[in-house]
């Protein structure tokens, strides 16, 4: 027990010292969304079995992980900077770059994981650009990555000249299909590793909860002290990091760069990211919602395919479950 | 129970309001008379603006009627709310502010030219020279009492007939306070009536003619006029019993070990010990200049600050709180809580500055727990966001993040804005505390009672931001604050 500040105790015989409740409570309540968003893709899944049993076929569970772990790894760079209340809508536009860059480096006979690296730095390089901007220039998040999404996107183009590449290195598939754990496919494990070292990061680092602090009242952050610049430029630098890195694990699985692979990325991710219970005015959100919000994506698109839905309808059910998710976010936050 | 009566432009009666588990109205009484000027007085979480919110339509009330000019349907302009500054749009002029909300059909064409004179006419009644000369100025550019005059000049041109005022002093000058003052009363001489909310008893006495008290969400004194209250009998029916009890005579803290500060700049020369407070009086300009350059957060190069004697320059506020520079401002939501994080990370966010770590560990939790009992601060869990605390306990929490480590220097800006007096006094045995671990204090405030009581010395900025004198103990008096301030009545 500690001693009261003499004074301060203005009435003992009320107080009651905050109790906290159990580590299983605390996670069950700060996990509420992200756990409903599981239930919630369970259940589609269910739904999609009725009309096409192979829905929950070990296959179709594999696809479904194949083709969501570059929304994935692109969500979660994203969340990044949505938790900072900012925005990037560049990450697609870096997405297309980053496979044409890795194209042109692997058909020009350089050595994969050198190529890798290489591809990488464009993220890096688009990353800071948005960084440099919103941190040192002051211009608004929106402006600066639309700016970077349209001459991205072009360069994405121009490098080639529109011409798409083919992917003939026989050992580039190994960055999405090796497995470095055995038994584990390369794209599982990253996805894995990097919402994992995320989640961690931001509960657990004081740089996480930084970020999450910048997101909830910049101006109180800096006047604490809180490096809010660098957060600021590190979050924009790893979100161009991590769309690289989504590019080359698609690049490594499909073997063939086209100057329009992301195009539709970039709003799917933000939507992974609302639909994972982050809020656009930042501070709130998981990188686990973040990751189970892009297989929720994926798994209605694989359904509508199952189903035999004609694929133009998958944006409708995507927005209508964006709405949906909003919607339950919204009322369970006005009863509490 | 009377009848709905045709003198009352307002009656609330038995009004009920319940947030989950928690009811924080329960039979909540309030009637008000035509043209009077009343007083809603109770403490944090007696559910002053719980009524308040009722009464404007901002929340449905669970029970108890409400009848506006003794009808239940009351046209939903008769009441208005005039909101610190942000109700109003800072790009259009102060015309364009008074008139465009009222229009509903946004079809037609805005007559701008007889609309622009509406506005006039209404802020003319309020303010003359406001009227003729910033009409067509964009609000951003006219001064925060200014803004305040704008919306009840809003409110009046929309037919507004009873005017709901929340601590709207919280930010003026004394003489600016004494003019919106003699504003209320004019219109109150005209039939419409004013509901304030304050928690400086001063002001209250000099403007309001009766009083009603919550506490716990129930009316406990119903219209009773000010002058048959005597102010011990009004925090006693607050609840706060004792609050009053004036501290033992405050001797001039003497702590052993600590930093002494030091401060230069045109006009002051000032060495505080560890342990010593210094007030700042007057217009905010002269003291938020200096206040801000002593947290780093924007610095003014004609002061400088040197700690045990070593010159410190800090550019950015990083600098200052690695330094042990403490700050908390009374502006809770601009200037000080984390919304969106739970209680545990706004406590503990300073200490993870001032020490360099990296992890946020599991001794957090016990640290944040035992601040939160020191400052027996009422929450459900160190879990829960800030914002589920009342506006005096969320002071307290940004206090608690300073107990720690206790800060060489620790700045106060307007520390008990907004806070009743029961949890003013908490903040003061507080602040004393830290006082007497060794830090030295700096606090600004616009309340002269307070800074008379707690301050070892005061410095006092005139009208224009410029240091007008420096006050020692001994001369230490409102009057004294007044004269050097230039705010006086």
């Amino acid at each position: 027990m500690t001693d009261t500040i003499a004074g301060a105790h203005r009435d003992a015989d009320s107080y009651h010292a905050p109790r906290r409740a159990s580590l299983g409570v605390r996670l069950l309540r700060s996990y509420r969304t992200e756990i409903a968003i599981a239930v919630a893709i369970i259940l589609i899944e269910l739904v999609v079995s009725l009309w096409s049993p192979q829905a929950l076929s070990y296959g179709n569970i594999a696809n479904i992980a194949q083709a969501s772990a570059p929304l994935i790894l692109m969500s979660l760079g994203v969340f990044l900077v949505i938790a900072t209340s900012g925005i990037d809508l560049s990450v697609g536009s870096t997405f297309s770059l980053t496979g044409m860059i890795a194209g042109l480096a692997l058909s020009g006979g350089m050595a994969w994981p050198l190529a890798c690296f290489v591809a990488l730095g464009v993220g890096l390089v688009v990353g800071a650009i948005n960084g440099g901007l919103v941190t040192f220039v002051g211009l608004a998040p929106f402006v600066v990555t639309l700016i970077t999404f349209a001459v991205g996107g072009s360069l994405a183009f121009v490098v080639t000249d529109g011409h798409s590449i083919a992917i003939l290195d026989p050992d580039f598939w190994r960055l999405n299909g090796g497995e470095l754990v055995p038994g584990l496919a390369n794209y599982v494990l990253f996805c894995i590793v990097a919402v994992a070292a995320l989640e961690f990061a931001l509960r657990k680092l004081v740089l996480g909860r930084w970020i999450y602090a910048i997101g909830s009242n910049d101006k109180a952050a800096r006047l604490l002290g809180i490096p809010v610049w660098a957060v600021r430029f590190g979050v924009y630098a790893a979100s161009g990091l991590f769309a690289s890195f989504a590019s080359l694990i698609s690049l490594s699985y499909i073997s063939n760069s086209e100057a329009t692979s992301g195009a539709n990325m970039m709003l799917q991710a933000i939507a992974a990211c609302v639909i994972g219970g982050a809020s656009l005015f930042g501070g709130t959100g998981s990188a686990i919602g973040a990751m189970l919000g892009a297989v929720m994506i994926t798994v209605i698109q694989n359904g509508v395919n199952l189903i035999g839905i004609n694929s133009f309808w998958q944006g409708s059910v995507t927005g209508l479950v964006i709405l949906i998710a909003v919607l339950i976010d919204r009322l369970t936050k006005m009863r509490a | 129970m009377s009848a709905s009566s045709p003198d009352f432009i307002l009656e609330a009666v038995d009004i009920e309001k319940s947030f989950g588990a928690t009811s924080v109205l329960r039979r909540a009484d309030l009637r008000i008379a035509r043209g009077e000027i009343h007083a809603l007085l109770g403490g944090n979480g007696a559910g002053k603006s719980t009524l308040i919110r009722i009464l404007c339509g901002l929340l449905r009330r669970d029970g108890g009627t409400l009848r506006v000019d003794g009808q239940e349907e009351a046209s939903p302009n008769a009441i208005a709310v005039v909101f610190q500054e942000l109700a109003l749009l800072p790009h259009m002029t102060v015309a364009e502010n008074i008139y465009l909300p009222h229009r509903h059909r946004g079809l037609e064409r805005v007559r701008a030219a007889e609309r622009r004179e509406e506005a006039r006419a209404a802020l003319a009644q309020i303010d003359e020279t406001l009227a003729r000369e910033a009409l067509d100025t964009p609000v951003a550019e006219i001064d925060l009492h200014q803004r305040q005059l704008v919306e009840i000049a809003r409110a009046l041109s929309s037919g507004a007939r009873l005017l709901l005022l929340d601590e709207p002093t919280a930010n003026l000058t004394f003489a600016e306070s004494e003019r919106l003052f003699s504003i209320l009363r004019r219109l109150a001489s005209r039939g419409i009536a004013t509901l304030i909310v304050s928690h400086r008893m001063n002001e209250i006495r000099a403007v309001a003619d009766v009083c009603t008290i919550l506490r716990d969400g129930r009316t406990v004194v119903n219209r009773q006029p000010l002058t048959e209250l005597s102010d011990a009998a009004i925090v006693e029916a607050m609840g706060q019993k004792g609050a009053m009890r004036a501290e033992t005579a405050h001797a001039a803290i003497r702590a052993t070990a600590g930093t002494t500060v030091s401060i230069e700049g045109p006009g002051l020369s000032v060495t505080l010990p560890p342990g010593s407070v210094l007030g700042l009086a007057g217009a905010p300009g002269g003291p938020s200049r200096l206040i801000d350059t002593l947290i780093g957060a924007n610095t003014d190069l004609h002061w400088r600050i040197a700690m045990d004697g070593a010159l410190r320059h800090f550019a950015v506020p990083a600098e200052a709180v690695r330094q042990g520079v403490g700050y908390v401002s009374g502006d809770r939501a601009e200037k000080g809580l984390l919304v969106t994080l739970p209680i545990l990370d706004n406590v503990v966010a300073a200490a993870r500055i001032a020490g360099r770590r990296w992890f946020a560990g599991r001794r957090e939790a016990r640290v944040t727990q035992d601040a939160l009992e020191r400052l027996a601060i009422k929450a459900g869990s160190i879990d829960d966001s800030p914002l589920t605390l009342s506006g005096g306990t969320q002071q307290k929490l940004l206090l608690a993040r300073w107990l720690e480590r206790i800060p060489r220097l620790l700045v106060l800006e307007e520390p008990t804005r907004g806070v009743d007096i029961g949890t003013k006094r908490e903040i003061y045995a507080i602040i004393r505390d830290m006082a007497a671990r060794g830090a030295v204090v700096v606090w600004w405030s616009t309340e002269f009672s307070e800074l008379t009581e707690i301050c070892d010395r005061i410095v006092a900025f005139d009208l224009r931001g410029t240091v007008s004198g420096v006050i020692e103990a001994g001369n230490i008096s409102e009057v004294a604050l007044a004269r050097a301030t230039g705010m006086a009545a």
